[in-house]
């Protein structure tokens, strides 16, 4: 082999190294300072750091900041604040426990694999009673695994039908649908106004499918778990999704390829700009809406099959503690102030999404706009995010979904595919 | 890159052994630290078994190789990162070559052309790729507007997820931001051909097809495989256009090696880091196997000492 084709071949090799090697990161970078000082379990920390999911440009740092700031005077101790996007807060997470440099306080929408992997306080050491006990229940429920309660609350959404009140005037339909059926007429009676009108927009790729899913489920009287097993590929889900392709490829109501449609630029998009008559929004969407002001809408519950007792989806995002030496007790101080109702209902309040406190309910409640959310939210059904083994069959449902309502798609056999893969992972 | 190792032997007092390393110093950290270490890192993360949350539970062998090889998706995966690969330099060197040719002649715009063409290079690869999002859009996009405004198509066309045109959609707008690059080594290969050549062969009776065939293709060897060499790892690793233009389709039918890499980790069920550093230590062995075995059939010394 000769010398100048080594060196060549070594140099080339070096450079694709290099790119792959940056390839996976795109831009993550590494956890930061290490903030609290890990000399000595006795040792208290001075500073702790909080890794916050971006849910809106205007209001999330700010919030933040200004709790940071109210925390130092109240405690002496700094809170470090990073604020990250959707987007990259997986991956940030994810690098972060991989360099052995979590954050104290983690805010992301899943946290039973931490708890699971033993890394996390429970509420047990770091949530006084006073505030244990103000929290919804359902929420409590949801954010306990194993008994103990690791997973705290810092808000909460429900969804809720939209409906455009123009195009239901026009289709001559004096009100929401309360069936299933009633659904399937007035969205034909929609999309028949022509012009791009499409009666249902819905947003079944990868970015939300388990939600849009899970609402058509829970109004068929369907779950991801029942009593405590895996019930995917139970037989009112499998005539859930069937329903739901059939409003696709038979019924033709639903936009061009709902199985490749994200949530924020596609079907919310679609019933912005008043080209969909229904959509399943949550209050961030009415608050857009209220802002464009283009689109008369109003809000109702969700319909189901038979006309029973609508149920509504909640979602909550959790803050997270990680257990380091010396820092529980700084925790604490962070969730009591988080809690204080100016805190936390500020917070809320400006990024649009609903309480998760008794307190909160009452302070909320003045607002009408969002009395269809409220009435249903303490009765909201939520996913199994108690379960480890969901983190994993919610991108598992993201990712297979969609395909089940194109054409070809086979309902019965993608849920018995994720039945199985939800029973072998758990 | 960066200078080798001298090998000359001039340090053998300790003097001028410290002056050595003092100036090797810098580029032996620069390799050290961006290709040495990460290497090591992907290598170890591969061979490590972890939790969903990115927590290290042991050693996990070969196992990440394993599952990597086992993915039913895999086959799917390595023949669009072929086809995606193949395409998109094919179709960059193709009209790079007609570009490059245009660029090289005096005319009016010449410089507006110019400009123009290197524009797509300095704009991010991720804007780009929204931009383009938003221009193949079913319902908004200004591309279906105009074909069903003209009457090419009655309805418009799902550019992005209809299986049938994801993958050239792809392909079009990878090709568009490869141009530049390619275009301009073209370019300055053009520029190292000396007029003289070109003159005689005008003596000689040659036609401009025959100039073109048995002058300017030769000549322009070292410059077309410059750009397929590095093209072929550029456009291989490349990320943003894959994974923008594809993110609404669920699974994995249309991404290639880096995207499926990307989603083992953070977007898949498996959301696997172990899984993920295999994948990646498979692509760089790949890029690697591949440009080796184009540099030796290429005859890459002879042709660069040229």
């Amino acid at each position: 082999m000769n010398k100048r084709f080594a060196a060549a071949a070594a140099a080339i090799g070096g450079f694709a190294l290099t790119l792959t090697a940056c390839g996976g990161g795109t831009g993550a970078g590494t956890a930061g300072g290490g903030s609290a000082s890990s000399s000595g379990a006795a040792e208290k920390v001075t500073s702790i750091k909080l890794v916050a999911a971006e849910y809106s440009k205007e209001n999330t740092a700010a919030f933040w900041t200004k709790f940071a700031e109210a925390y130092k005077a109240k405690t002496g101790i700094t809170l470090e604040v990073q604020v990250v996007s959707w987007n990259d807060i997986d991956q940030q997470s994810s690098t972060m426990v991989q360099n052995n440099n979590p954050p104290d306080i983690l805010n992301l929408n899943v946290y039973a694999s931490y708890a699971k992997d033993d890394l996390l306080w429970s509420a047990d050491d770091v949530l006084s009673d006073a505030v244990k006990s103000d929290l919804l229940p359902n929420f409590v429920k949801s954010g306990t695994y194993e008994g103990k309660m690791y997973g705290m609350p810092d808000l909460s959404s429900a969804r809720a039908l939209f409906y455009n009140k123009d195009l239901f005037a026009k289709a001559g339909i004096a009100g929401p649908p309360k069936t299933w059926d009633e659904f399937v007429t007035d969205a034909k009676k929609i999309s028949a106004l022509g012009n791009g009108t499409v009666g249902y927009a819905m947003p079944l790729g990868p970015e939300e499918a388990q939600a849009e899913y899970s609402i058509w489920m829970f109004n068929n009287g369907g779950d991801w778990k029942t009593d405590g097993k895996w019930s995917i590929n139970s037989p009112q889900n499998v005539e859930t999704l069937k329903f739901l392709k059939d409003l696709s490829v038979t019924q033709k109501v639903t936009q061009n390829n709902p199985g490749k449609t994200n949530r924020t630029d596609g079907a919310f998009a679609l019933f912005q700009s008043g080209k969909a008559g229904m959509v399943v929004g949550f209050s961030p969407l009415a608050g857009t809406l209220d802002k464009d002001a283009k689109v008369s809408y109003g809000t109702a519950a969700m319909p189901t099959k038979d006309g029973g007792t609508p149920s509504t989806y909640g979602v909550t995002d959790y803050l997270m503690a990680f257990k380091k030496p010396g820092n529980s007790e700084a925790v604490k101080a962070f969730y009591d102030l988080y809690y204080s109702p100016d805190q936390v209902n500020t917070f809320i309040k400006n990024e649009g999404f609903l309480p998760v406190t008794q307190s909160g309910l009452k302070v909320f409640a003045s607002d009408t706009k969002l009395t269809t959310y409220l009435d249903t939210l303490t009765g909201a059904k939520l996913t199994p995010t108690d379960d480890p083994g969901w983190d994993r069959v919610k991108l598992a449902v993201q990712q297979s979904i969609g395909a089940a309502v194109a054409p070809d798609g086979d309902p019965q056999a993608v849920l018995d595919s994720l039945q199985k893969q939800a029973e072998s992972g758990s | 890159m960066t200078a080798t190792a001298p090998g000359s032997g001039a340090g053998t007092s300790r003097a001028g052994l410290g002056v050595t390393a003092l100036w090797l110093g810098p580029a032996l950290a620069l390799i050290v630290g961006v290709v040495l270490y990460p290497a090591v890192e992907l290598v170890r993360a591969s061979t490590s078994d972890y939790s969903i949350t990115g927590l290290r539970k042991g050693a996990a062998g070969a196992d990440n190789y394993r599952r990597v090889l086992e993915h039913p998706d895999l086959s799917t995966v390595l023949l669009n990162t072929v086809v995606w690969v193949a395409a998109v330099l094919v179709l960059s060197i193709v009209i790079s070559l007609g570009l490059a040719q245009l660029m090289s002649k005096e005319f009016f715009g010449r410089r507006l052309l110019r400009w123009a063409v290197i524009v797509p290079w300095a704009a991010s690869l991720v804007i780009t790729a929204r931009l383009f999002m938003l221009l193949l859009d079913y319902n908004y996009g200004i591309v279906n507007q105009v074909l069903v405004a003209s009457g090419i198509v009655d309805t418009p066309v799902d550019f992005l997820g209809d299986d049938r045109f994801t993958m050239p959609s792809m392909i079009a707008v990878g090709t568009f931001v490869t141009l530049p690059f390619t275009a301009y080594v073209l370019l300055a290969g053009l520029k190292g051909i000396p007029d003289d050549v070109y003159e005689a062969a005008r003596m000689d009776g040659a036609s401009p097809w025959q100039a073109y065939s048995r002058i300017t293709l030769p000549l322009l060897r070292p410059a077309l495989m410059v750009a397929t060499v590095l093209n072929i790892i550029y456009v291989f690793n490349s990320f943003p256009i894959v994974y923008t233009l594809n993110d609404r389709n669920p699974g994995f039918a249309h991404d290639t090696t880096i995207t499926f890499m990307y989603k083992l980790a953070f977007k898949s069920a498996e959301k696997s880091v172990g899984m993920s550093a295999a994948a990646g230590v498979f692509n760089v062995l790949l890029i690697l196997v591949v440009v080796l075995a184009y540099l030796r059939i290429s005859n890459w010394k002879e042709a660069t000492d040229a």
